[in-house]
């Protein structure tokens, strides 16, 4: 009977193993650390409320906060009517479906330093492709990623390309769900393609609607390697991502108490936003 | 049950065995260096003959294990207390830090090492890397100048035979070669390029060997005040961003296309002697390239200052026997195993008689693209031994990328904005 009891949990230990020792520790320290002045190689000090002071003053902080917002403000509408929009299409009858499935998906598989790197080439100023035709077709050419305006948006437009494959699979399951007999009485009532769009095929992947807001919402707050190796952040902080902050103040600083109470702040602001987000969607579905 | 227990008790005892694995009972030393192939080919060798002739002082040795940099993995060391004994590779501007929280050997109070350092470095090296406590951390061991390679055909294609050395020649230099390589009104080649990325140690490879050539080595930082802005950093940031005014230097990044110097996409680089074997081993048939000084205001008599890439070597103070450990590097180090150095990893050793020692001469003779780096090396400088040196470089690259790519500002407004943040930082 006791070596029946014992049997699941020896089963479980090694994920609860790792569990406690890679997320449950790292967490709880972090939040310690955040009481803590601390440059990895001296002795820690405790500082008490000292680095949250420090973050409510810290203009750049702030700044790199409004810049993850303003990227999220793009990405997400953005990932969301690409990805249902070809979603749909392929929900349809076409040939070589699978094929076009699995194209879209590649970007999500091919690693994002590789993407990073490729994008930049065609983002280039002066010899990137997306000016080169922009200037073959009599246009000027647009500083994709030297231009404050126009850093960020290029590297949500990025961020969408690669992110697309996913939430397209997402969305194609929630499409699939929906049931056909409910298409076949909108047609005779004569109702038109969109008027099924919006009135029956919305509502009823609603669930699917909200799983990939709030997962894009998540996935952008975690902005982190197209600015790091596209802008380092420039031109002009512009592209500078709370992420990014956070991993200049620890790992090219050490400051780790700091960095941790920022990481801590920002993984609370990340729970409100959903938490908002989801109430909002639901009830207005 | 039994089983079970018998499963657990040797997962504990295991675990035991590798917690209780460190330092403490080992009989050798531990060597890391650093990731690059030529330099493991070396280590591997020097210590495989360290250990034949010191059988009771044995060293293991291992590249640093991979990790996103070396220098996050040396700190993920020195938390866990797994530091080796010796360690290769560390930037000069770590090791102030590292010496004020104690994890560093003073080797200055190691038997033999002043003697061993004043035959070595000349005074001004040894100056550089003394700490503040006026203790000794670090050995000077390889240095990588900063120079600019050129493209001859390009440059006598505009009239220049030498390369130029003023700022005014440099822009005269790129007008011309704009001119030459305009299409339909556009520009599509750049007489230099620089990486415009405001990350820190960017500004190393532009920014500072050009402020050390320009202000003949001045430090950017002394006794926690900044020092750097003076007519020298003005002088330099103005020069750049003419560069980027007139576009003789591209606003975007060319570094992941191929390399735009051997395909004459750009006429010149700042760079170090690591360019050397990666040029011989691309470059095209018929390429010419050479090797300058870094450009300065005015005409120097002698060659300027520039930056050169200091790498040292350190104790931990994990090692139980500093001074074996010592005894290995002074071996390293040996006039013999520089020779071996240089022939294999083609980096220089930061030795004052480099150029003078006829061991050397041979290859020097074989490596005239190398002698001319040796010769920067009696006009070379690190970095100020100070704290916070990355935080500094961030401020400057903020003005840099402010003033000198963006124009968004003066670079005298840039620079005071910058000389209040380091104070700002050091007073804290």
């Amino acid at each position: 009977m006791r070596k029946g009891k014992l049997t699941p949990y020896l089963l479980v230990s090694p994920y609860i193993v790792h569990f406690l020792v890679f997320v449950v520790f790292p967490v709880a320290f972090s939040i310690l650390l955040t009481f803590f002045k601390w440059d990895i190689i001296s002795e820690m000090k405790f500082s008490g409320f000292a680095n949250y002071r420090r973050l409510f003053a810290d203009r750049l902080f702030w700044k790199a906060l409004v810049n993850t917002l303003y990227f999220l403000s793009i990405h997400i509408p953005l990932e969301l009517v690409v990805s249902l929009f070809l979603a749909e299409i392929l929900n349809q009858k076409l040939k070589f479906q699978g094929l076009f499935r699995a194209l879209f998906f590649l970007p999500v598989i091919v690693s994002g330093v590789a993407v990073t790197i490729l994008w930049q080439q065609l983002y280039g100023y002066n010899a990137g492709l997306l000016n080169k035709f922009l200037m073959y077709i009599g246009l000027g050419k647009v500083g994709w990623l030297i231009d404050t305006k126009m850093a960020m948006p290029s590297i949500a437009i990025m961020a969408t390309w690669k992110n697309v494959g996913l939430y397209i699979i997402l969305f194609l399951v929630g499409l699939q769900t929906v049931p056909k007999q409910y298409y076949e009485a909108a047609e005779l009532e004569g109702a038109s393609h969109w008027q099924k769009f919006f009135k029956i095929t919305l509502p009823l992947i609603n669930p699917t609607i909200i799983m990939v807001v709030i997962l894009s919402t998540i996935g952008g707050f975690s902005l982190f390697i197209e600015p790091y190796i596209m802008t380092g952040g420039g031109p002009l902080n512009s592209t500078l991502s709370a992420l990014l902050y956070i991993y200049k103040q620890g790992f090219f600083y050490y400051h780790m108490g700091y960095a941790s109470a920022l990481g801590i702040f920002f993984a609370l602001l990340i729970m409100a936003v959903v938490i908002i987000q989801r109430k909002y969607i639901e009830k207005r579905t | 049950m039994r089983k079970i227990k018998k499963i657990l008790s040797a997962i504990l005892l295991l675990s035991l065995t590798f917690c209780t694995g460190g330092n403490s009972k080992r009989n050798y030393l531990t060597y890391w260096s650093s990731n690059n192939t030529y330099e493991i080919e070396f280590a591997r060798k020097m210590v495989a003959e360290w250990n034949a002739a010191h059988p009771n002082e044995k060293v293991k040795f291992q590249p640093v294990p991979e990790g996103q940099s070396s220098e996050e993995v040396v700190l993920a060391a020195i938390v866990g207390k797994t530091t080796p004994d010796i360690y290769s590779n560390m930037w000069q501007g770590d090791v102030e830090a590292y010496a004020k929280a104690k994890i560093l050997v003073a080797l200055d109070t190691l038997k033999g090492f002043k003697d061993f350092i004043y035959s070595r470095c000349d005074s001004s090296t040894i100056k550089e890397v003394t700490a503040a406590d006026g203790h000794i951390y670090q050995v000077p061991w390889k240095v990588n100048p900063i120079m600019m390679i050129y493209n001859k055909k390009l440059l006598d294609g505009i009239g220049f035979k030498n390369p130029p050395t003023t700022y005014k020649e440099f822009f005269t230099a790129a007008e011309r070669f704009q001119k030459q390589n305009l299409v339909n009104g556009r520009v599509t080649k750049w007489f230099g390029y620089a990486e415009i990325l405001p990350t820190w140690w960017q500004r190393l490879f532009d920014f500072y060997p050009l402020y050390l050539a320009e202000s003949g080595g001045m430090p950017l930082v002394k006794n926690n005040k900044a020092v750097f802005n003076n007519k020298y950093a003005l002088r330099v940031f103005n020069f750049l961003r003419t560069l980027y005014v007139h576009d003789y230097f591209p606003k975007e990044r060319l570094s992941a296309r191929q390399d735009v110097f051997l395909s004459s996409v750009i006429a010149t680089r700042f760079t170090g002697p690591w360019d050397i074997a990666h040029t011989e081993k691309f470059k095209p048939k018929g390429f010419k390239y050479d090797f300058a000084p870094l450009p300065t205001s005015g005409k120097k008599s002698e060659l300027p200052i520039t930056y050169c890439d200091p790498k040292n070597i350190v104790i931990f103070n994990t090692c139980k026997n500093p001074q074996a450990a010592w005894e290995f590097i002074k071996f390293y180090l040996s006039e013999k195993n520089e020779l071996k150095f240089l022939e294999i990893t083609n980096q220089l050793p930061r030795r004052k008689d480099l150029l003078s020692n006829p061991l050397f001469e041979d290859y020097f003779n074989k490596n005239p693209m190398m002698k001319k780096f040796a010769r920067q090396t009696l006009h070379i400088k690190g970095i100020d031994q100070a704290l916070y040196l990355k935080e500094v470089f961030d401020i400057i690259s903020q003005a840099y990328e402010e003033s000198v790519v963006y124009r968004v500002r003066t670079p005298k407004a840039a620079l005071d904005d910058a000389e209040k943040q380091v104070n700002l930082l050091y007073s804290k």
